[in-house]
């Protein structure tokens, strides 16, 4: 069992979500930051299909009735159990040990895993907390005394110590041009390149809200179509949306640029009041980089 | 068809920009002839298909020679089954049904009669869970969407809007014309399918 001490302001239930679901107009869901919640699986020896603890607003703290690898990932995160750990790495913790994880003003999502991942049943081919639509073996933000179940630890001692390099979190995002920016004026889509974008208060998981840079929405109607997570959305008033884990499945905004996978946590990871830019690659250039 | 890429897991497959049921059998042929090759979930829309991939078992290439061979031959798209055909038991007493009525110059029975004497075509889910898109409207009931969208609409909500009507299975916010409601669980996660409503199925509103 992991048992929460302390939830966090809001902590939910992630796996790799659902997105074979796309086709009944359920999210996908799952991490927003995916490069930090895989990171932490590998740390804990869990399968990238395992479930682990998204946590928004630490400290998150709690302890497991076994032996257990622990770890914490995301941006500026780091662990307490005896003595205080960086973040990305692998912990042993004790049965009965509390471990705390702490971050800073720049944490927006913090990852906890455990090894053996959390033991709950699927709902929609996935463990993941879809909370609009109360989806998810557990669909509501953890609470101090949930005891969630765990699955068997083939982790020993060994296991710990082991580290994952963090990402650069202030890195300029790597973006697909595209796919509407044809309908674009050519302006606007070097001008989105170009320049630098404000992370506004009102972004969730949903989607990162950028201002400052109001471009030219196109003319015309556009039929919805299906969308991918780290699509950028440029709505009728011309401020442009990332989208993020729990993103519609269809929409019909026109999509001027899309975020590579492995900068999707840059985006989500981002705070109010901080800039974003983004540079333009092939999809050549993103599949070298991985 | 063009065909472009969308991020770098993905393609986005574009047929003739319009409403056509003939158009989006298309669409779900290939996204069902892509997840058969277990390429990964595809997205069919109205006219449109979003194809995913994994790229920890394929490569860019790869996935962008399979959905350029899509979009030069497109799959044959299976001779249509009708759908089932899933009754909406409604309340016609949604907030903007005397609006709607008086802008297309009917009676308030006269537009329920036209809105409940239409057998509809399901063309995909999308938006939330379980909201099914389904046309076409009658023209002469036919509105755009509201200028301001509700912050709350309620589950169960019967709306009108661009040539279709579709149930709210949430609350949420949204800016179809409200004309009725049913009590229908339009998704619940815990039945098989989920969905009250699947893609192809014909949806008939019965008036209460």
């Amino acid at each position: 069992m992991m048992h929460i001490l302390i939830p966090g302001l809001r902590a939910t239930v992630q796996d790799h979500g659902r997105a074979a679901a796309a086709r009944s107009g359920v999210p996908a869901s799952g991490p927003a930051d995916p490069t930090a919640f895989r990171a932490a699986l590998d740390l804990v020896g869990c399968a990238t299909d395992a479930a682990a603890v998204e946590v928004i607003g630490l400290p998150f703290a709690f302890v497991c009735d076994d032996r257990r690898i622990v770890a914490a990932t995301g941006r500026d995160v780091r662990l307490r159990t005896r003595g205080r750990v960086p973040g990305w790495t692998s912990v042993l913790a004790r049965a009965g040990e509390t471990v705390l994880v702490e971050g800073s003003a720049a944490t927006r999502y913090a990852y906890v895993a455990v090894s053996g991942g959390l033991a709950l049943d699927p709902m929609l081919g996935s463990r993941s907390t879809y909370l609009p639509a109360a989806l998810g073996p557990l669909p509501r933000p953890l609470v101090a005394g949930d005891d969630l179940p765990l699955g068997p630890s083939t982790a020993g001692p060994d296991a710990a110590g082991r580290r994952i390099a963090a990402p650069d979190y202030r890195r300029t995002v790597r973006a697909i041009v595209g796919p509407h920016d044809a309908r674009f004026q050519r302006d606007d889509v070097d001008g989105f390149f170009a320049g630098r974008h404000e992370v506004l208060a009102d972004s969730d998981r949903m989607g990162v809200r950028l201002g400052g840079t109001d471009l030219h929405a196109p003319e015309g109607e556009l039929l919805s179509c299906g969308i991918v997570a780290g699509a950028v959305q440029v709505p009728r008033s011309g401020a442009p949306i990332v989208l993020l884990a729990d993103h519609q499945t269809t929409g019909g905004y026109p999509i001027i640029a899309t975020v590579i996978g492995a900068d999707l946590g840059i985006v989500a990871q981002a705070g109010p009041g901080e800039y974003l830019r983004f540079s333009r690659v092939t999809p050549e250039d993103a599949a070298r980089s991985d | 068809m063009t065909l472009r890429p969308f991020g770098d897991a993905a393609f986005l497959l574009e047929l003739e920009q319009r409403i056509d049921p003939a158009v989006m059998g298309r669409a779900r042929a290939i996204a069902d002839a892509w997840e058969v090759r277990g390429m990964g979930p595809a997205i069919p829309a109205y006219a449109s298909v979003v194809l995913t991939f994994d790229l920890r078992h394929t490569s860019w290439a790869d996935a962008r020679a399979l959905a350029s061979a899509f979009a030069e031959t497109p799959p044959d798209v299976p001779p249509a089954a009708a759908g089932r055909l899933i009754e909406i038991p409604t309340l016609y007493e949604g907030p903007d049904l005397a609006d709607a009525a008086a802008r297309s110059g009917m009676t308030t029975d006269e537009l329920i009669a036209a809105h409940s004497g239409e057998v509809y075509l399901a063309f995909f889910l999308g938006f939330m869970p379980g909201l099914a898109y389904c046309g076409m409207l009658d023209p002469r009931i036919d509105a755009p969407r509201l200028e301001t969208p509700r912050a709350r609409v309620p589950a169960g909500s019967v709306g009108i809007a661009n040539g279709q009507t579709v149930v709210y299975p949430f609350d949420s916010p949204g800016g179809w014309r409200l004309i009725g409601r049913t009590s229908l669980v339009m998704f619940d996660p815990r039945r098989d399918p989920a969905a009250l409503i699947a893609p192809g199925d014909r949806v008939r509103f019965v008036p209460q």
